[in-house]
């Protein structure tokens, strides 16, 4: 008996020591689908970097938006790094998904905006490396129909785009884009202290922004749909619409010279004009807690976001930068979405607070103002969708 | 009766008048979808009815530019997989049919029973514990598991071939066991031959279902990009960064998708009115 | 019921009575078998048989020690210990070690439950095949051998062999799920105890409370969705089923030519993936789509019609594409059973002078009823779980602010897919599906069970 624990215990000796000897560091790195040849290309470059280790990086297909839903599914098998969207940063905390942020925390912290900072924060902790600050909207036009002037109030894009034949484009069925004139009334929404949604959007100013609303959507010059009706008709009928980056190639496309953006207008809310508020939302870049080598992990995720990555993912991909240095460049201030999405982001409010309960009640609230459906008055309906949101 | 045959004609001309409005309305959308994969205009949406120009380019793409939506491999993914889940459904189904209708045997009912109600559980609800349960059995992530889970789902529905086994009569399997033949062999040289319509119905309803399924195989495959179906990988052009761009494609790719099936329906619609005319089902 | 739980607990005494008799009369081998499978047959020189069921024990012994101990011995509380956290100096990092994942322990819990309940079956039948094999030869007569054996399954035994790989595939792919997801909604699985951070436990009946009780909202919202569900899984299954035998009795009339051809148009439609023809159809019928444009341009409509955004049109819309979905495969299974119809049935209504309508109504109809209720009810359920056409034509909208998390096209399981994916509620999500499951359930089992085509199964030779 006892001849056969020490050979086993000796066995375990060799198989332990040789696989320190030969000791690779696997990591896998999720991305989205575009990103792909780009992030081999990063990585070989941190390999080159990082001589010293013997590194194994696989890569596999995971965008943003579906991050959060695959790492849930079976987090072991997810990636050590893995970029996600910052409204998914609560949900991954309840999983307890993400490592905080711990080393080179400060340098970090100095090299992003303190909005992106913030977005990826929570009680007090950093949770994640920021890598780019592109995911909220703001409007295009077309300048051979409306002015500069034209463009800073809602009411004089309607009445250009009404007196032209022509449309501006909203998708008011959205919570995503609806948001902005609660937010910009002075509603909010928020967390309280136990990690619930709070949401006053049924107050007087919600009731005032859900009048503008109810205007807008009224309007003749008011036209709603999805992307798809957004980037076909840009050009043809619709003058304006509100949108996000990853429309740009195909609006400047359809616009050619006649191509412009900026920030939101302001509506007109109680008598008052009130600037349009927007969400702002930006993409991250974490560290699995189930990961086997954690320190290199963080090493790849800050290598990935570091200035000179987020400059190369501006240049392939025109993915707005949250590096200081790196949107400061000249190229990126030319950039003319990248420029207005940076004139809205201080009417911005960060996604990070909004949670699951909200998008289905607020576009509820879009759908029958945009079907003109006026069988309930209003402040039931804000009613019953806070109970909604908050419930 | 000469008069009987004017009523018969009228009766034909008229139901030739409703076949061809029905064709009409059943292939405008895929006529709609066909010219849209030819269009040169990129876009999900335009404002004007007809392309302002046609190519051919969206199907050229779909197999050269591969780097990021890898259509070619997918293709074959789905080909391998919908075939294989083909043959093991059809087989399992028509071995529950047969079980069903003509063995009796203690707890028959009670399978049964216990078969009707499986099916109605709502399979997305199941996915995550499915993938476990593949994943343990080391099998995550691989075509045969996605042939296992089609199949597995597909073996339910086989009280639809049991109800038309039911109307071949067992004087020929009688007949045949009073011969000498096993069960078996009884299962295998009379009962199939027997049932063609059933088999057709069945092998078809399992061929499309991986070429149509997005939802569990995003599941099963997770990020591994080089085992998606082709459902899966069109599914992916219509998120928000490629819509714009690769809508054209989509529509090409989905063509491509129909033409196997339509293929393989022609092919086995020989046998599908040969096997209900041939009067070996009971008259 | 009585009667089946009576047979039930019959089968059940009859069971161990079996077993106890081979205790009892069982000479020490087949007594041995009883522990060491397998015994009793290889003692009688059962060979083959003999090894494969001590192969099978020792297969599940290892299973159990290696594999499902470590989940089943935490199955009464779902995990103890939480994923560790500590702060680990060396590497300036928040160190995190795995702790138990209560969604893991749950599964393959269930996964080595039904795997005991199999093997104490085999367990059972080696035991019973040594008592059997001992008698045999006590008496003299001679022992089947392992090719016997085989050959009895070809034939006697047929229904074991044809039936135990679907069997398989079911459990393994639809029991045990099911039984996963039935066992979850006694927990409180959701976005606050999610695993691997965090531990979920059992909570008993507290969620069937909660959708019947607590929130007003959500049981109006069920009890709302549940109504459509059912007014659209009948017109849906009804409006399929009728069109499609009525294109199947046109293609198959006598003196109708090219018969092929019509048959393939409307299989066509079949071969476009769902998702394609349904995102299509959701384009085609939106406000700016074609068909609105069209109406407009011909001057029909001032006004686009608002077929996906106005409750009723809504709901009218996503019937009528369903219909164009549903049909060719209805025409299919239809068109197999109508040429089986006795033609003698035909021949004497003509000679009553019937038309076509009232031969329909009186011989067609009955007759495929009688044949097709297994397919109406499996049809009827299919739409009840129809996820494809209502996900991919409204996405269950409009949504309406009365509705908790859903919309006014929205079934029961597209609520579910909403509420699992947005919200991770898996707990909620389950015990919404467990009691459409029983609905389901109930209603298609008395159904089947009552029709012609059950009750009249033996005569119908």
């Amino acid at each position: 008996m006892k001849k056969v624990l020490s050979l086993v215990l000796a066995l375990m000796l060799v198989l332990t020591s040789v696989a320190a000897m030969a000791e690779t560091v696997s990591l896998k790195v999720w991305g989205s689908q575009e990103d792909q040849a780009m992030l081999a290309e990063m990585v070989e470059e941190f390999k080159a970097a990082n001589p010293d280790t013997e590194w194994d990086i696989t890569f596999g297909v995971v965008g943003e938006p579906d991050a959060k839903a695959k790492y849930l599914e079976d987090p072991a098998a997810a990636a050590d790094v893995f970029s996600f969207a910052n409204d998914q940063l609560y949900d991954l905390l309840a999983a307890d998904a993400l490592y905080e942020v711990t080393r080179n925390k400060d340098e970090i912290v100095a090299a992003n905006s303190a909005g992106a900072i913030e977005a990826a924060s929570a009680n007090g902790e950093l949770y994640a490396y920021p890598m780019t600050a592109d995911n909220g909207y703001f409007l295009y036009y077309d300048t051979s129909v409306l002015t500069e002037e034209d463009v800073q109030t809602l009411d004089g894009i309607l009445a250009a785009c009404g007196a032209a034949g022509k449309k501006m484009f909203m998708d008011v069925s959205n919570g995503w884009y609806i948001a902005s004139f609660f937010l910009g009334a002075g509603c909010t929404l928020g967390l309280d202290e136990n990690g619930k949604q709070t949401c006053d959007f049924n107050n007087e100013k919600g009731l005032a922004a859900a009048e503008a609303i109810q205007a807008f959507t009224a309007n003749d010059a008011f036209l709603t749909g999805d992307d798809a009706i957004l980037t076909g008709g840009m050009g043809d009928n619709i003058a304006a619409g509100v949108s996000g980056t990853w429309n740009a190639d195909a609006i400047m496309e359809k616009l050619g010279d006649n191509y412009a953006a900026t920030k939101l207008p302001t509506f007109t809310c109680n008598g008052e004009q009130v600037q349009m508020a927007s969400f702002a939302g930006y993409k991250l870049v974490g560290v699995n807690t189930m990961s086997e080598h954690p320190v290199e992990a963080m090493m790849l995720a800050e290598w990935l976001t570091n200035e000179a990555n987020q400059v190369k993912r501006f240049e392939a991909r025109a993915m707005g930068p949250t590096n200081i240095n790196a949107a400061a460049s000249e190229a990126v201030q030319q950039n003319v979405a990248l420029a207005a999405l940076s004139l809205q982001s201080q009417f911005a409010v960060s996604q990070k607070d909004v949670l699951g309960n909200f998008w289905t009640p607020a576009e509820a609230f879009g759908t029958a103002m945009e079907a003109k459906d006026y069988s309930k008055d209003l402040q039931t309906m804000l009613d019953e969708m806070v109970a909604q949101i908050i419930a | 009766m000469k008069r009987v045959r004017k009523r018969a004609n009228v009766g034909n001309i008229v139901i030739y008048v409703i076949l061809s409005v029905m064709s009409v309305l059943w292939l405008l959308p895929i006529a709609w979808l066909l010219m849209i994969s030819f269009r040169k205009e990129p876009g999900a949406y335009t404002t004007y009815l007809f392309p302002k120009a046609l190519t051919f380019d969206n199907y050229v793409r779909l197999f050269t530019e591969t780097s990021q939506f890898n259509f070619p491999r997918w293709y074959m993914n789905t080909l391998i997989v919908a075939v294989c889940s083909c043959v093991l459904t059809t087989i399992m189904v028509l071995m529950l049919a047969y079980t069903f209708s003509r063995l009796r045997f203690s707890s028959r009912k009670m399978f049964m029973n216990i078969g009707l109600i499986l099916g109605m559980f709502p399979g997305f609800m199941s996915m995550i514990a499915v993938y476990h349960v593949l994943k343990a059995i080391g099998l995550a992530k691989s075509l045969v598991s996605l042939v296992l889970v089609y199949s597995g789902a597909g073996c339910l529905n086989y009280l639809v071939a049991k109800g038309f086994f039911d109307t071949i009569p067992r004087a020929l399997d009688e007949a045949a066991l009073l011969d000498g033949a096993s069960r078996n062999t009884v299962f295998w040289k009379i009962t199939l031959p027997n049932s063609k319509p059933i088999v057709v119905y069945t092998a078809i309803t399992a061929f499309i279902a991986p070429w149509v399924d997005f939802i569990f195989v995003s599941v099963i495959m997770k990020d591994d990009y080089q085992n998606y179906t082709v459902a899966l990988g069109l599914y992916r052009m219509l998120e928000r960064e490629h819509i714009y761009n690769y809508f054209t494609q989509f529509c090409a790719g989905a063509v491509l998708v129909a033409i196997p099936i339509t293929l393989l329906f022609i092919k086995i619609q020989k046998f599908y009115v040969e096997g209900v005319t041939s009067g070996a089902v009971k008259g | 019921m009585r009667k089946s739980l009576r047979r039930a607990w019959d089968g059940l005494t009859q069971h161990f009575g079996a077993l106890f008799e081979a205790f009892r009369k069982g000479d020490a081998w087949t007594r041995l078998s009883f522990v060491v499978m397998g015994m009793g047959c290889l003692a009688r020189g059962q060979i083959v048989k003999g090894l494969l069921y001590l192969a099978a024990e020792v297969a599940f012994v290892l299973y159990m020690a290696l594999f499902a101990w470590q989940y089943l011995s935490k199955f009464g509380t779902l995990g103890t210990v939480g994923m560790h956290k500590e702060w680990d100096e060396a590497l300036g990092i928040y160190k995190r070690t795995p702790g138990d994942n209560s969604m893991l322990i749950l599964l393959f819990s269930v996964m080595s439950i039904l795997l005991i309940v199999a093997f104490l079956a085999v367990w059972r039948s080696s035991v019973l095949a040594g008592y059997k094999a001992q008698r045999l030869k006590e008496r003299g007569e001679p022992l089947p051998g392992f090719v016997q054996d085989v050959v009895s399954l070809m034939n006697e035994r047929y229904h074991v062999t044809l039936l135990t790989l679907p069997s398989l595939m079911v459990i393994a792919f639809t029991v045990l799920p099911i039984i996963f997801m039935i066992l979850i909604s006694f927990t409180n699985f959701d976005a606050e105890h999610q695993p691997p951070g965090n531990l979920f436990t059992w909570v008993g009946f507290q969620n069937f409370f909660d959708v019947f009780w607590k929130d007003p909202m959500k049981s109006h919202t069920f009890l709302g969705i549940l109504g459509w569900t059912m007014v659209w899984a009948v017109f849906a299954t009804f409006t399929n089923y009728l069109f499609g035998m009525i294109l199947a009795i046109m293609i198959n009339k006598k003196g109708i030519r090219f018969k092929a051809m019509w048959r393939t148009i409307f299989v066509i439609t079949i071969a476009v993936p769902q998702f394609v023809s349904l995102l299509l159809m959701s384009q085609i019928l939106h406000d700016q789509g074609p068909l609105n444009s069209l109406l407009k341009q011909w001057g029909v409509i001032k006004q686009s019609i608002p077929f996906l955004t106005n409750t009723t049109l809504a709901r009218i819309s996503v019937i009528v594409v369903n219909l164009w979905v549903g049909i060719p495969f209805s025409m299919l299974i239809t068109s197999g059973i109508l040429m089986n119809i006795p033609g003698d049935l035909y021949e004497s209504a003509s000679i009553d002078g019937a038309g076509p309508v009232r031969t329909f109504g009186s011989i067609t109809l009955p007759y495929m009823l009688f044949v097709t209720t297994p397919y109406l009810i499996t049809a009827f359920v299919g739409n009840i779980n129809n996820f494809n056409v209502i996900y991919l034509l409204t996405k269950g909208g409009p949504l309406v602010t009365d509705y908790y998390q859903a919309g006014k096209t929205d079934l029961l399981v597209t609520w579910l897919y909403r509420l699992t994916v947005d919200k991770q509620d898996y707990s909620l999500a389950s015990t919404i599906g467990i009691l459409v499951f029983v609905i389901c359930a109930v209603l298609s089992l008395i159904v089947y069970n009552r029709s012609a085509s059950v009750k009249r199964e033996e005569e119908f030779r």
